[in-house]
């Protein structure tokens, strides 16, 4: 037990209650029928009371402890009953307990210690990490009924201090929640309020050598997402927090700006970019004959890309602190920190000064008004000194593919904190539009009398466009590429005749090209005289589905993007057109959409279709306006062509 | 568990055997460290099929045998991999893990470990070797379980990488298994097991490909064993050295080699992998330290044997002889319930209100029966053993049926061992002598009818008289919609349409409600019909009662076209419905398994207003499959002129159809799809 008796103090007034209640016996806890009926709309669960402190016990030290009391009201919500608390080298768990109460309140079972399980979170792909978890397992067989969970897990690595989001998932309804920081007066904190209720604010007050901040929240109802909607986590009350001064292994930072974070981050890292002599010459032979700055960045990142590959190992400070650049060099693997790293320590090498930059992957953006430490990935950004106008190359190190200087969806239009020797600097990646992510198809579609027909297509992909064809080039073989994509093609009927994904090394920004051909049997429906046939063979957009009620959050739209089809539908001998869609345009302020048919002087009928959604963010007051934009998209994109058999 | 090593008597320590036959002594098909550039030249991957795999096994090459220790044996087993790295995709390859086992104070050891890299740089071989100090990592998993990591240095594409290593192993009870085929290519992959006359192993084989090598051989063998000293107690003499003895005898070499495998692919409706990839695997069957051979310890043996044991064992039989926990409730019902199968239900209903599953798949109890009903939460031992009890209490004849899952493997009723079976079920015998199968551990489907995880071949009986019980599907998976529409003057459909989910379908749609809650699955229910636009609330029936048919009433409507005109096109059947065809690739290696039989049933009544007429329907059809497999039925009748019923049945009538049978139900479904895409053409008068 790590409670010091100050703690004690501050949680005596819950302590006292709790025990009070186990000692009457059959007092009820949390019985459901005192639930409002308001917090059960909707819910699977909801937590009817959380206290959760993070005690700083110093500038390395802080205790986090959790009391949590959970209704699970049906099975969709029994993930509740169920509690997975982390550790690793740095942090250990002092203790978990648990009981469950009866829907009436009463305690049904307790927690043993033999009940809880240890298991290393290995997470299938790391060579190496120290993540553990200890589980606990309390779900019951009928609903409702609550669980009760106390845990504390003291941490030896302060850079991360605790996002108190209590409706941390969708159909989440909370009773009551608080949170309190204590900290010493030494040691402020740095919090930053988000979403939250009209009149909730922080209590700032002192025990004894003690800051103390509190934050309570009290009947949130239930949340979901919406379709097209930003996440949880922007809709819902939560506190950020930081500190201002932090302590990892020995290494102690200050954190009230950007600049300081970055600071730590650099000199943790400084003096680990040293490469043998050997490579220095190898690399300075590299180039020796490319005055170019950019030729010089391309040779590099050729030399690293064809030399090294990506192994993650996670342990303790390792997280943040790279391995040196000589063992890269010797070993020819390293995480994303080491890979940057040896990279830099190359282009060093070849005379060109580079920063390892801290980003958050994969996952929404970094919070740049709240400094902090947001981040789980590094790359590499070189900022052209010697380019007639300001240009940087940012650089993905993990990847043996990538091109050069192209940050996808994992990394690309965010924002990163570059680490110089004078700090951290909020910079922004490489961002993607509708000019850059797009998608070009020309389609030739050979009919025959019967409605089968082959086809033959072509399709150019960009930016985001490619991302995901991109791995599937490089990550499988062509067998397995094809069987993908014969997966994901929205046809009911078809064998793949010829298949090829190319990538396109000249193209400024990535690009890959694939050659389909098809046989599609049912391409066409024959029905008496009649062939009806759908020309918009593979980009057929899905309807969105109508709001129901009315529309909360705005709209958040992944990316934006362009779309452009050509397809050509070679009619067979002795039929003719008895009808052909009407053309559509549609000008809207999500983006222009227009699909027009003609009858070429050859008889061929060429349909051309074209999407262009250059914006991503809406008001949520647009929402009806965009289902309607969608549903004209999608019976535009199901509209068909009727062929009709000439008498002869 | 091993107790038979300390009845070893000095017999044993004297024994020495005749001279045997010599075998001649067989060659490694790999040395560790031997690879040289000239095999840089003999690969040559562009020139294979395979030539685009990520990485290609040359060569991987695993040994076992028992060796004697201090009071003891072990299993010693040694492996030796070479692999071509051909492209990055396949750097994976490069970093291993080897899983180890630990159990009170017995484990498993990783030892020897070796490895190089080999690259050609300018045509010359170059070598890095594996620094375990630095690349080698061992994590805690939990209790039983260690994971071992190492990852080789200086791995491009074209790396040939070789590694070698000894896992030294406690558990002599299972040999290391050996895996043939992987998602890569394979040249050449060789296992030997040495099994010493003294101990007996009973073998599994799995897979398709054959084998290029499957030979036994005597071979002779020899190890040392040493005993500790102890006084007439048994008690350990620290000061004695006791005794050391050199066994010599005889083995039995088995040998596997299995050639040029191509990468193994999964398909859907597969069991398992393991069903489908060439293994082997060895459990222990007995043992005989006699001299004569006439001394054999069947440790598992035979079927009857395994039930034997299990009957005996604490968190098996024994517990089903403890007081039953829920023996109250289960005398109140025998009075209650009037024949066996009601009273079987009832028991069945009453477990699975008292114990949640909690996803383990077992055949020995965590616990306690008491415990487990305090608890409210176990494995499917937990849960199943605990029907069996109550069943018992009830008045009826049940006892535990171990079955294999589909996760598990096919079972092989021809070789016993009890590491076959992963989960237990109930079994009663009703009086009419029918079988009743009873899991408790799926509330969501109504009493005899099994979750489909059971639904793999045959279940042992651990009875008085155990035997094979086939656990086949006792409903099948249906779907069965219908439609009242009416068309009105401007072109416009309304009605409502219903909708039924009987048997497994029934289990699949009540897993969905629960897992996202009512409102959300009507939500994601009615994206099925992204055309229709919803006139009223969707009403579900027969949610809660499992034994009834799963009901969904939705009022719908589609609106007119915008631009009025003569002839209205309807492919009826698909929108009220999309078939779609799981079957997306034009090969397939191996049965195509769908755990029970499908049937999809639709029916469409529409009614026409006088100012429309029928101009073309699609023609009627019946298709079957070949050996009575399925059937399609396509019909659209006319009963009256202002009525139209569309009816559209597909039945699979099979589980399980084979490869051979692969191309005509692809072909069928195909069919089917198409004949529901057809219009329905009616003219505006």
């Amino acid at each position: 037990m790590r409670f010091s008796s100050l703690f004690l103090l501050n949680t005596g007034i819950c302590l006292t209650t709790a025990l009070a209640a186990a000692a009457g016996g059959k007092e009820p806890h949390y019985p459901v029928a005192t639930l409002a009926p308001a917090l059960r709309e909707n819910a699977h669960a909801v937590i009817r009371t959380e206290e959760e402190t993070l005690l700083v016990k110093s500038a390395g030290r802080t205790v986090r402890t959790v009391r949590r009391a959970t209704t699970v009201l049906d099975e969709a919500g029994a993930n509740w009953a169920t509690q997975l608390v982390y550790y690793d080298q740095l942090s250990s768990v002092s203790y978990l307990r648990g009981t469950v109460y009866d829907a009436e309140g009463q305690a049904v079972r307790q927690l043993r210690a033999s009940d809880v399980k240890d298991y290393g979170l290995s997470d299938g792909f790391s060579l190496a990490t120290d993540a553990r978890g200890r589980v606990a397992d309390l779900r019951q067989p009928s609903y409702p009924y609550t669980v009760s969970f106390e845990y504390e897990v003291v941490s030896d690595n302060s850079l991360f201090y605790t996002t108190w989001q209590p409706q941390s998932d969708e159909q989440l309804a909370v009773e009551q929640a608080s949170f309190r920081v204590l900290t010493p007066a030494s040691l402020p904190l740095r919090f930053q309020e988000r979403h939250l209720p009209k009149g909730v604010a922080v209590a700032h007050s002192q025990q004894g050598d003690l800051q103390v901040y509190q934050w309570e929240l009290t009947a949130l109802p239930a949340q979901e997402e919406e379709p097209y909607g930003p996440p949880l986590s922007e809709m819902v009350p939560a506190v950020a927090t930081a500190p201002t001064t932090f302590e990892v292994q020995g290494h102690r930072g200050s954190l009230t700006s950007w600049q300081d974070l970055g600071l730590w981050n650099y000199e943790l890292n400084t003096g680990r970019d040293v490469l043998p002599e050997a490579v220095q010459a190898r690399v300075a032979a590299l180039v020796k004959d490319a005055p170019d700055e950019r030729t010089r960045i391309r040779r590099v990142y050729d030399m690293l890309q064809s030399s090294t590959r990506y192994v993650s190992v996670q342990l303790g400070l390792g997280g943040w602190q790279t391995i040196p650049a000589t063992n890269v060099s010797n070993t020819g693997y390293g995480d994303c920190k080491a890979l940057s790293n040896y990279c830099m320590a190359l282009l060093k090498a070849a005379g060109v000064q580079s920063y390892c930059a801290l980003v958050r992957a994969d996952e929404p953006d970094i919070r740049t008004d709240f400094p902090s430490n947001q981040f789980n990935h590094v790359v590499l950004c070189v900022p052209l000194t010697k380019a007639a106008k300001r240009d940087t190359v940012w650089l993905e190190c993990t990847s043996q593919n990538t091109a050069l200087g192209y940050m996808g969806s994992f990394t690309g239009n965010r924002h990163a904190l570059l680490l110089t020797p004078g700090g951290g600097q909020i910079v922004c990646t490489p961002r993607y539009g509708a000019a850059e992510n797009r998608r070009e198809r020309r389609a030739d579609v050979y009919l025959d009398a019967q409605g089968s027909a082959t086809a033959m297509l072509h399709t150019r992909r960009t930016g985001l466009e490619q991302d995901q064809f991109s791995q599937l080039l490089h990550g499988l073989d062509p067998a397995q590429q094809k069987k993908r994509i014969a997966e994901s093609l929205p046809l009911s009927n078809f064998s793949i005749s010829k298949f090829a994904l190319t990538d396109d090394a000249k193209a400024a920004i990535p690009t890959i090209n694939e050659t389909l051909g098809l046989t599609l049997p049912q391409f066409g429906t024959p029905s008496g005289r009649r062939v009806f046939v759908v020309p918009n063979l593979l980009s057929r957009l899905p309807a969105v589905s109508a709001p129901v009620g009315e529309r909360q959050t705005d709209i958040w739209l992944a990316s934006a993007f362009s779309h452009a089809d050509t397809v050509r539908i070679h009619v067979p001998a002795g039929f003719q057109t008895e009808s052909i869609p009407a053309p559509v345009k549609l000008t809207t302020a999500f983006g222009t959409y227009s699909t027009q048919m003609q009858t070429l002087p050859d008889g061929t009928l060429q349909y051309v279709r074209s999407l262009h959604m250059p914006r991503t963010r809406f008001p949520r007051t647009e929402y009806p306006a965009y289902v309607e934009f969608r549903r004209k998209i999608n019976a535009a994109d199901k509209a068909q062509l009727v062929l009709v058999k000439t008498e002869s | 568990m091993f107790r038979y090593l300390s009845g070893i008597s000095l017999l044993l320590l004297t024994l020495t055997t005749n001279s045997y036959g010599q075998a001649p002594k067989l060659k490694d098909p790999i040395q560790f460290g031997e690879v040289t550039a000239a095999d840089f030249a003999t690969v040559a991957p562009t020139s294979r099929p395979d030539s685009a795999a990520p990485a290609e096994i040359l060569c991987d090459f695993g040994k076992s045998r028992i060796e004697g220790a201090r009071e003891k044996f072990q299993v010693i087993f040694e492996r030796v991999a070479r692999i071509r790295i051909l492209r990055k995709a396949g750097y994976e390859w490069a970093t291993v893990q080897v899983p180890l086992y630990v159990k009170d104070n017995e484990v498993e050891e990783l030892q020897k470990l070796k490895g190089i890299t080999y690259n050609l740089v300018d045509g010359n071989l170059v070598k890095d070797k594996l620094d375990i100090s630095k690349a080698g990592f061992k994590e805690v998993i939990d209790k039983n379980h260690r994971l071992y990591s190492f990852t080789l240095p200086n791995v491009r594409e074209g790396s040939i990488i070789e590694f070698s290593y000894t896992i030294k192993s406690d558990f002599v009870f299972n040999l290391q298994d050996w895996q043939f085929q992987h998602d890569v290519p394979v040249r050449w992959s060789e296992y030997r097991a040495t099994l010493p006359q003294f101990f007996r192993y009973k073998q599994t084989i799995r897979g398709y490909l054959p084998f290029a090598v499957q030979e036994t051989q005597a071979v002779p063998y020899s190890t040392s064993y040493s005993e500790d000293a102890k006084d007439g107690f048994g008690n350990r003499l620290t000061m004695n050295s006791g005794h050391n003895a050199v066994i010599t005898g005889q083995a039995l070499q088995c040998r596997w080699v299995l050639q040029n495998a191509p990468a193994f692919r999964e398909e859907p409706f597969m069991t398992t992998a393991r069903d489908y990839i060439r293994s082997v695997n060895f459990e222990l069957s007995g043992s005989d330290f006699s001299r004569s051979g006439n001394d054999y310890h069947d440790v598992t043996g035979t079927w009857e044997k395994i039930a034997d044991n299990l009957q005996k064992e604490e968190l098996f039989g024994a517990l089903l002889k403890q007081n039953a926990p829920l023996g109250a409730e289960a005398q109140a019902l025998q009075k209650a319930a009037a024949s066996p199968a009601e009273r079987a239900a009832a028991v069945l209903a009453l477990v699975q209100q008292q114990v949640k599953y909690n996803g383990q798949e077992r055949i020995y109890a965590s616990q306690s029966l008491r415990k487990v009903c305090e608890q409210h939460l176990g494995s499917s031992s937990d849960v199943n053993l605990l029907l069996v009890q109550t069943l018992r209490a009830a008045g009826l004849e049940a006892n535990p049926l171990l079955l294999s899952t589909r996760r598990h493997g096919r079972i092989q009723t021809n070789l016993p061992e009890q590491s076959q079976f992963n989960y237990v079920i109930a079994h009663v015998a009703l009086p009419d002598k029918s079988d009743l199968l009873l899991d408790a551990t799926e509330p969501l489907l109504p009493a005899g009818v099994l979750p489909e995880r059971c639904l793999n071949g045959e279940g042992r009986l651990i009875a008085t008289t155990g035997r094979w019980v086939p656990l086949v599907p006792a409903k099948r998976y249906v779907q069965f919609t219908t439609a009242q529409l009416a068309l009105d003057d401007k072109g416009g459909l309304q009605g409502k349409l219903h909708l039924e989910y009987d048997g497994y379908a029934g289990l699949e749609a009540r897993k969905q409600v629960l897992a996202l809650g009512e409102s959300t699955y009507q939500t994601q229910l009615t994206r099925r019909w992204s055309d229709w636009r919803f006139t009223g609330p969707l009403v579900l029936q027969g949610l809660q009662d499992p034994s009834k048919i799963l009901q969904a009433d939705l009022p719908l409507a589609l609106p007119a076209p915008e631009t009025p005109a003569a002839l209205l096109y309807l492919p009826l059947a698909q929108t009220l419905g999309q078939l779609t065809n799981p079957f997306k690739h034009e090969e397939r290696q191996f049965p195509v398994d769908f755990s029970m039989p499908h049937e999809y049933m639709q029916m469409v009544t529409l009614t026409l207003p006088t100012s429309y007429v029928v101009q073309e329907k699609p023609a009627n059809v019946v298709l079957a499959l070949p050996n009575n497999g399925g059937k399609f039925l396509y019909s659209v009748t006319q009963p009256t002129p202002s009525t139209l019923q569309i009816i559209s049945r597909l039945q699979l009538l099979k589980s399980v159809y084979s490869p051979d049978e692969y191309g005509a139900l692809r072909e069928f479904y195909n069919r089917a799809i198409a004949k529901h895409a057809e219009m329905l053409v009616l003219q505006h008068k």
